[in-house]
């Protein structure tokens, strides 16, 4: 398993935000965590890229362990996974290219296989054009797309998202999705968190309900979709 | 070699950036040094003041008044060899009796009744070296002189000598006191100056922290930084206390501080920056995974 949580709590002053999580991801899985705000998707991403460290239980992520983890290893940890914020979260005094670039450049690639990996995947983002302007001059759906080729730029094993379409249209909102899917098949363990789960196409996807701290599973996502 | 290169143009992107907000925390950090640098100059100058005061202590050593002059001017000899002592002047009878009528001219008669029943007695006046200005010291030296043959009498101030030096030694108390209350809040005023500015920069530490950034490649930088400014900081006030010092000269002279301890400032300056930015930048705290 990619990611294996067993029996992972974690909270924040007395509000437990996660309850007992158990879950586990394969390589090249496509994993959708729905839920209401407040429900802790947020969270489940964190302690996945180790942002964050359960109070109990055990996350398990590319043979990273979090009882094990120590503070030298986190850049090790996040050179294997990608993480696409609803906020975008781009420098906003560097170009679109440096943006892209960034996980690379504090990996020590050479400046050569940087533009080319680079340039490849503005090209497949459809953002050759932008590569020199500054995120504030980019329209939300573009920033997005910068954002997860920063993400993707460094062949991670995990792509994370979380809320990835909360600031966008309906029709930025499907393009990403589409680079989303594009980029499971790649071969890339996709776990995206959203509180609207219809715009993944059904059969594309593992689907996860989270509330109140608490893996609810696919029948009460179903539950929920007959009851609309 | 590319990591290393990258963190360079890391490190110069960071000081080309922002130069509105470094001009600010420039100027905070530079007028905190212009109150600092004002305490050095004023404490200098008091302690050049006092030293004088005490460098002005000597020691008279009166003599027999069976000593000849050649014994007397021997003596003083041997006394100018003395640990401590640096220079003796021998003052003869016929020279203490002008000295006394230039000196004390109202008294001038007292010394012609008593004329042919009392002389003034020669005596040796011994100046100390600089660094022998502590009563104890003084103290030991008069009753040394005192115990040589030929000399009755050897005095030094002992009304007022214990008193000043009592009072030095408490004001080079206070004023290393207040000196270390001063440096600190200096240190903390430049440490939390460049901290402010590290914080406006949480977004790219938290960014670098995802990415993958190890944590010296993130802070590096943010230190660079910080020991810069507080290095120009420093220098910045270093400059504007010597315009302030030049200005103030033509009314009150003073002399300004040696400039040793202008360059200890400058370097206390840059590594006040370093350990202000050290506090500011802590990727652990951004990435979560300082917890552990």
């Amino acid at each position: 398993m990619l990611i294996d949580m067993e029996g992972v709590s974690r909270s924040y002053g007395r509000w437990p935000a996660l309850d007992n999580i158990s879950l586990q991801v394969a390589r090249g899985e496509f994993v959708v965590v729905s839920g209401p705000s407040g429900a802790g998707k947020t969270t489940l991403l964190r302690l996945i890229w180790m942002g964050d460290l359960p109070d109990r239980g055990l996350v398990q992520v590319a043979g990273f362990r979090s009882d094990k983890i120590r503070r030298r290893d986190f850049a090790g940890l996040r050179r294997r996974i990608g993480v696409v914020f609803q906020d975008f979260r781009l420098l906003p005094d560097r170009t679109v290219f440096h943006n892209v670039a960034l996980p690379l450049v504090v990996s020590g690639a050479s400046g050569r296989a940087t533009r080319k990996r680079v340039f490849s995947l503005l090209a497949l983002m459809g953002l050759s054009h932008r590569r020199n302007s500054l995120p504030h001059q980019l329209s939300g759906g573009e920033q997005q797309r910068v954002a997860i080729a920063r993400a993707m730029v460094a062949h991670p094993l995990i792509l994370l998202a979380d809320e990835p379409t909360g600031n966008l249209d309906p029709d930025a909102s499907a393009k990403v999705i589409q680079h989303l899917i594009d980029i499971n098949r790649g071969g890339t363990s996709v776990v995206m968190a959203t509180h609207d789960p219809r715009r993944i196409p059904p059969g594309s996807a593992r689907f996860l309900f989270l509330e109140g701290g608490k893996l609810a599973g696919a029948d009460r996502w179903h539950d929920l979709e007959d009851q609309r | 070699m590319s990591l290393w290169r990258a963190l360079g143009a890391e490190t110069m992107n960071h000081l080309a950036s922002r130069p509105g907000a470094r001009a600010v925390t420039l100027v905070m950090v530079s007028l905190a040094f212009v109150v600092f640098n004002t305490f050095l100059l004023v404490s200098w100058n008091l302690e050049r003041l006092l030293h004088r005061e005490l460098q002005a202590v000597r020691i008279e050593a009166f003599l027999s008044p069976d000593l000849s002059q050649t014994d007397g001017r021997n003596l003083a000899d041997l006394i100018s060899t003395m640990n401590g002592v640096r220079s003796v002047y021998y003052v003869s009878v016929s020279e203490a009796e002008a000295l006394f009528r230039a000196e004390m001219p109202e008294q001038e008669r007292l010394l012609d009744l008593l004329s042919g029943r009392f002389q003034l007695p020669a005596s040796i006046q011994v100046s100390l070296k600089p660094d022998y200005d502590d009563e104890a010291g003084v103290r030991a030296l008069a009753r040394a002189i005192q115990g040589l043959e030929g000399v009755t009498e050897a005095v030094y101030g002992e009304e007022y000598l214990p008193g000043l030096t009592r009072a030095v030694s408490a004001f080079r108390k206070l004023l290393l006191f207040l000196g270390t209350v001063l440096a600190v809040s200096i240190a903390l005023v430049v440490a939390y100056t460049v901290r402010l500015s590290a914080l406006r920069r949480s977004l790219t530490v938290e960014v670098m922290s995802i990415v993958g950034a190890p944590d010296w490649f993130i802070v590096a930088p943010f230190l660079v930084e910080g020991t810069v400014t507080g290095l120009l900081g420093a220098l910045g006030g270093l400059t504007l206390s010597l315009l302030l010092s030049a200005i103030l000269q033509g009314a009150v002279g003073h002399a300004f501080v040696p400039p040793g301890l202008s360059l200890t400032v400058v370097l206390f300056g840059g590594a006040t920056g370093a350990v202000g930015a050290a506090l500011g930048i802590r990727p652990g705290r951004h990435s979560g995974g300082s917890s552990k």
